[in-house]
């Protein structure tokens, strides 16, 4: 099973990243979620959607999904200061123990998220 | 911090410029309950400084569908009566995420002004490079200092700094539904903007019992929702007019708030191609739509789409009520953006008549999918309008999903706010909270 980001669905809500935050925290704080919504260019409403895998990071753009192997450089492209919190985070184990499925999948409203 | 609750305070003395966190325990939470009526409380107790006071709610901030939003409550310049109007957006659920239940912000600073809350922390700094800017100027120049462009602002614009009645809040770059007057009272207290950024934790008393509910109440909104669409159409179309084929053309993507499943701003792309996706060297390419009524008072001038989009961004520049600019456009013979611009600028914008009720009016006076019983009658409706309202502003809800989820019963959000605070809201309680919101 995996993850699967539809990020033209997303409504920049934030429950997926409470919802993970609590798999890893049994509290509810947006900070520690292994997913969260990139909402830094709000004036252009460009938003998305980022997923810190094990190895990987996956980069729901509106425009499409790009996946990136963490550690791997880019020539020619900085990250974005939004992103940056997600690379101290815990990469998503697809909230492992929980039989339900994956919370953030549960708790997004739009199917913006689903598990494959 | 207790569960769902940093159980704070945070006085703020403007002429001194000197801020104190105050504890509140599990008492004051029982008597005055949260949002809204806590607001009330802590505006009674300190109001020899004329405070304005921003809150959030048990459920501000959590997973229950629709608990993103907080509160502002003060002495409404234009009615003379305590109101409450919500935070929109992020705010609310940032505000108590930074760490603080509630701000008083009492009396009035000596100069500009700006309160910049983060990690349980306050500072009052200098906010004179601030003062003249458009809100959207200021909100840019806030992120841009502080260093991260998710902050959030609520801000005033020019026309509160020039005293005007008609002045509103400003959510970031988007307007808010302060009809009473409340960006003028900060503006008089120097307060040109305050920044928020929130980075907490909250524990819950049964964690396992409260993410179950919120996630059976997550099934349901689903359901709800499904093949509604988005965006401020199907409210527009609950107040009686369709304007979908109108915002068509213009619609780029339908934005939450936050915790809220049903997204009900729509962005219109003015400037730029509408189904473009990718990001684009256009800084400032359209509008965020936040307030259905809004785009029908301003579309009833003859405004197209576009214009209207146009317009209300002048408004959110300003920082004016798009309601009172609408009334000014109508009564200058307005009908373009342009025009309505210049006439901000140039002269006095009407508040016009005094906004009624306690409540702020952003959600329609209806439901806007059904669901909620029979409803006939103006009486009828507008009872059940302003308790769900107040209801909803107690909690901390999003005021427009009150009026779309009949299953967001008053009793089932009590049992959230036991399972989540390990309080008991009894229905005296709450019914005591609710007249005391609604000035009744």
């Amino acid at each position: 099973m995996e993850l699967v980001l539809d990020p033209l669905k997303c409504i920049e809500c934030g429950a997926c990243e409470l919802a993970c935050g609590y798999h890893w925290d049994r509290a509810l704080s947006p900070v520690t979620s292994s997913i969260m919504v990139y909402r830094a260019r709000e004036k252009k409403n460009y938003f998305g959607l980022i997923l810190k895998q094990p190895e990987h990071l996956v980069l729901g753009r509106p425009e499409g999904i790009e996946t990136q192997r963490i550690g791997a450089v880019t020539e020619g492209r900085e990250a974005d200061a939004s992103a940056k919190p997600i690379m101290l985070r815990e990469a998503c184990d697809l909230c492992e123990g929980f039989d339900q499925g994956p919370l953030c999948v549960l708790f997004c409203p739009t199917a913006a998220i689903t598990a494959a | 911090m207790g569960d769902l609750v940093n159980e704070n305070v945070l006085l703020v003395d403007l002429a001194s410029g000197e801020t104190e966190e105050e504890m509140i325990d599990e008492e004051f939470f029982g008597e005055h309950l949260s949002g809204a009526a806590a607001n009330l409380a802590l505006y009674e107790r300190h109001a020899d400084g004329d405070p304005v006071v921003l809150g959030t709610g048990f459920l501000t901030g959590t997973l229950v569908p629709g608990g993103g939003a907080g509160v502002v409550t003060a002495k409404s310049p234009r009615t003379g009566v305590v109101c409450h109007a919500p935070l929109t957006l992020y705010l609310g659920a940032e505000l108590k995420y930074a760490g603080f239940d509630f701000v008083v912000l009492k009396g009035a600073a000596q100069a500009p002004t700006c309160l910049w809350l983060h990690d349980g922390m306050a500072d009052v700094k200098d906010g004179s490079s601030l003062w003249g800017k458009t809100a959207w100027e200021a909100t840019d120049a806030i992120r841009r200092d502080l260093g991260e462009d998710v902050i959030q602002v609520l801000s005033m614009g020019p026309a509160a700094e020039r005293g005007e009645p008609a002045a509103g809040l400003v959510a970031n770059y988007w307007p808010t539904p302060d009809r009473f007057g409340f960006a003028g009272l900060l503006g008089k207290k120097n307060v040109k903007a305050v920044a928020i950024r929130g980075m907490g934790l909250f524990d819950l008393s049964d964690e396992e019992g409260f993410v179950a509910a919120c996630m059976d109440l997550a099934a349901q909104a689903k359901e709800l929702l499904s093949g509604k669409g988005g965006g401020v159409g199907p409210i527009a179309a609950a107040m009686g007019e369709d304007i979908a084929s109108w915002l068509a053309p213009l619609t780029h993507r339908h934005k939450a708030d936050f915790g809220t499943p049903y997204a009900a701003n729509t962005f219109l792309a003015t400037d730029q191609d509408p189904s473009v996706m990718q990001e684009t060297q256009v800084a400032e390419p359209g509008m965020l739509l936040t307030d259905a009524g809004d785009v029908l008072a301003l579309k009833a001038l003859g405004m197209d789409a576009k214009q209207t989009a146009r317009a209300l961004a002048v408004c959110a520049r300003q920082g004016v009520d798009p309601a009172a600019a609408a009334r000014l456009a109508a009564e200058q013979g307005i009908s373009d953006a342009d025009s309505l611009e210049k006439a901000l600028a140039s002269m006095s914008c009407p508040a016009g008549d005094a906004p009624p009720g306690t409540m702020a009016a952003l959600a329609p006076d209806r439901p806007v999918f059904g669901g909620f019983g029979d409803l006939s009658g103006e009486a009828a409706r507008a009872e059940w309008w302003n308790r769900r309202q107040a209801v909803g502003a107690i909690f901390g809800m999003d005021p427009r999903f009150m009026c779309m989820a009949p299953f967001l019963t008053e009793e089932k959000l009590c049992e959230l706010v036991s399972l989540g605070a390990g309080l008991t809201v009894d229905r005296e309680k709450l019914d005591d909270a609710v007249n005391k919101v609604l000035g009744e």
